[in-house]
């Protein structure tokens, strides 16, 4: 079926017109067989994927019922979700919290990165420990953050109530959504730093030392080397982490909504009007459009004036 | 003199930072462990080793000595009777073991278990032929598809949610509770196959095509080099990718909220978990011993691919 055999007659010794044929029929047989092997991936992500996108986009302009044929009501959805204030200040979370973790991770990435890339005893172990974060489900590890701030048993109020006398009464550090956001902040940052960390980490290892040992013999401080030779290394790759965290958080959902319920992001805001109470679904279609449009203009934005691409 | 006393102080502190970093990253897995084990009146104690072991919370969860507890001791009595067959016992005492109220721990378990393991196998057959066909066949086509798959890294859940939900109602598959479960295998295959797909090109780029080549001489066709060659040469590539997708089926909560919403006993772990936190059964023994036991799956498998991952992590094929 597959061309079998095709290598082992040799074309040796055909006439050049001959072999050129063969060639010639070898690429078709050989681009048949590649789409035999990408097919199935294709069909599955074009049908579950990119077809209900654009299915997304054809709903935003209905009136979606649950039962029953869904209304055409044009950019009635989109009007709706514009001129709600409570949207807008999703969107200002979504902002707050992308641009709060992204940075976060990437510089706690950094820092543990630079001290991984020394030998100290136990590195090993030290090193597997600390990806543990990023690969645990989200589930897992929600509860044991929310314990953390408990107001009756949690050890941050042991500490900033019972010890250092900070605040006047124990209260729910996530109980209200301008603490909650800087908790799901640290939160995002504590589940993904391995990642960036891991990144960062590999392009170090690579780094040739003789740029170090130039700089030392011209007497360059340790501060000095790391801003003029391990920074400018660094580059491509710190841009490359901040431009999928951007997409990543953007749309993130479990590490927001399992934390608390208090942080509206986008996915979250929209999780709410589309799966709770009246379950506005055409609109949810809207948003989801709407947060989509957002992205693509924050990255062409990021990649033309940060990145200058 | 002077200079060892620095790099003593320095070393000191480089320690502390390994310490501090360290602490960072598993004191919520410690507390995690910690509360599990420990009982009520030890909760507000901010020691993490408990003043008394308690292990009820594990019992309940993994139905360990939970079954006879509600019997009555009459009807114990009545049970010991010889006469009785097998199947009349059981129905007797059926009507007294405990139902409901307690967490169905192991069922969810099962479910999360059994919809990870079938989703990520078969995406890692359609990968695998993908991914060999990425990186080893030449055609027309071949750039836009895979600049394609990259380009799917752009759309979060939420996108795909409310169109993917629509499809499955109008179709009739969310009437039911095996449709719904069905669609949610579809759905977390489709999620794990980009990075799938991505991960072994990545990989089978690296394999020399002189091996290839030698099978294809021995008159091999390209289908059996597949099956001979590149699978048994990948494998430590491909059981990192199945884990990998594996532990992102596992973890996955949003569509499982909404397509397993009304069929309780389908809920996968992560479903189960959130619904037994806003429920009255909360206690922090019994949520902490979820966690740890939801939790230990996923990093003993991670334990054994640590090192493939970190290096498939690194090389740029992954998804969130």
């Amino acid at each position: 079926m597959f061309f079998p055999g095709a290598f082992t007659h040799g074309t040796f010794g055909l006439e050049e017109e001959k072999v050129t044929v063969r060639a010639h029929s070898l690429r078709i047989e050989e681009a048949r067989f590649g789409w035999k092997l990408i097919l199935p991936a294709v069909i599955i992500i074009g049908s579950l994927i990119i077809y209900p996108i654009i299915y997304n986009m054809y709903l935003s302009f209905f009136n979606v019922k649950l039962q029953g044929a869904n209304i055409f009501i044009g950019l009635k959805n989109y009007k709706n979700v514009l001129t709600d204030p409570s949207f807008w200040h999703a969107v200002l979370t979504t902002f707050i919290y992308v641009i709060g973790t992204t940075i976060g991770t990437t510089l706690v990435g950094l820092g543990v990165a630079l001290v991984m890339m020394r030998s100290f005893p136990l590195r090993g172990l030290v090193r597997a420990l600390i990806l543990l974060p990023y690969i645990a489900p989200v589930i897992s590890v929600v509860f044991s953050w929310q314990f953390f701030f408990d107001p009756v048993n949690g050890i941050f109020m042991h500490i900033t109530y019972d010890t250092l006398h900070l605040f006047e009464k124990r209260f729910n550090l996530i109980g209200s959504p301008q603490n909650a956001v800087i908790v799901a902040i640290i939160f995002n940052i504590w589940r993904s730093f391995p990642f960036s960390y891991l990144m960062i980490l590999s392009r170090l290892q690579s780094i040739d030392n003789s740029g170090y040992e130039a700089a030392e013999i011209d007497g360059a401080n340790s501060w000095q080397k790391f801003w003029y030779i391990t920074l400018p290394e660094l580059y491509f790759i710190l841009g490359t982490i901040v431009i999928l965290r951007v997409i990543w958080n953007f749309n993130k959902f479990e590490d927001v909504y399992l934390l608390t319920d208090n942080v509206k992001v986008l996915s979250v805001y929209t999780y709410f009007k589309a799966f709770t109470g009246v379950m506005d679904q055409g609109q949810g279609a809207a948003l989801a459009v709407i947060q989509f449009l957002l992205l693509i203009g924050f990255i062409l934005f990021y990649v033309r004036k940060v990145l200058k691409w | 003199m002077v200079v060892k006393k620095k790099s003593f102080i320095r070393s000191i502190g480089f320690a502390l930072i390994v310490l501090l970093i360290v602490t960072f990253a598993i004191f919520p897995f410690l507390q995690m462990l910690s509360l599990s084990l420990k009982y009520q009146f030890d909760w507000g104690n901010p020691s993490l080793i408990p003043r008394k072991i308690n292990l009820k919370a594990y019992k309940e969860l993994l139905n360990i000595g939970t079954k006879m507890r509600a019997v009555p001791d009459s009807i114990k009595r009545l049970l010991e009777n010889k006469a009785l067959t097998r199947t009349q016992k059981k129905s007797i005492l059926k009507k007294y073991q405990e139902t409901g109220n307690i967490f169905p721990f192991l069922r969810y378990f099962w479910n999360s278990f059994f919809l990870s393991f079938t989703a990520s196998f078969i995406s890692l057959i359609i990968a695998i032929l993908g991914a060999y066909s990425f990186s080893r066949v030449h055609y027309k086509g071949q750039g836009i598809i895979q600049r394609g798959v990259l380009f799917v890294y752009m759309f979060g859940g939420i996108l795909l949610l409310i169109p993917l939900y629509q499809i499955a109602i109008k179709s009739g598959l969310a009437r039911t509770g095996s449709g719904s479960f069905i669609s949610l295998l579809i759905i977390y295959m489709v999620q794990t196959l980009p990075v799938s797909l991505y991960m072994l090109g990545n990989y089978f780029r690296s394999i020399p095509f002189s091996i290839e080549e030698a099978a294809l001489i021995d008159g091999c066709t390209r289908f059996e080099t597949i099956e001979k060659v590149i699978i048994p040469l990948s494998l430590p590539a491909i059981s990192t990718v199945f884990i990998y997708a594996f532990m992102i089926a596992w973890n996955e909560y949003l569509f499982a909220s909404v397509f397993l919403r009304s069929y309780k006993n389908l809920y996968t772990l992560p479903v189960g978990l959130k619904a037994l936190f806003v429920s009255k059964n909360a206690i922090w023994d019994r949520i902490m011993a979820a966690s740890v036991l939801t939790a230990t799956p996923v990093v003993i498998l991670f334990m054994i691919v640590q090192k493939n991952l970190v290096s498939g992590l690194t090389s740029g094929g992954v998804k969130e």
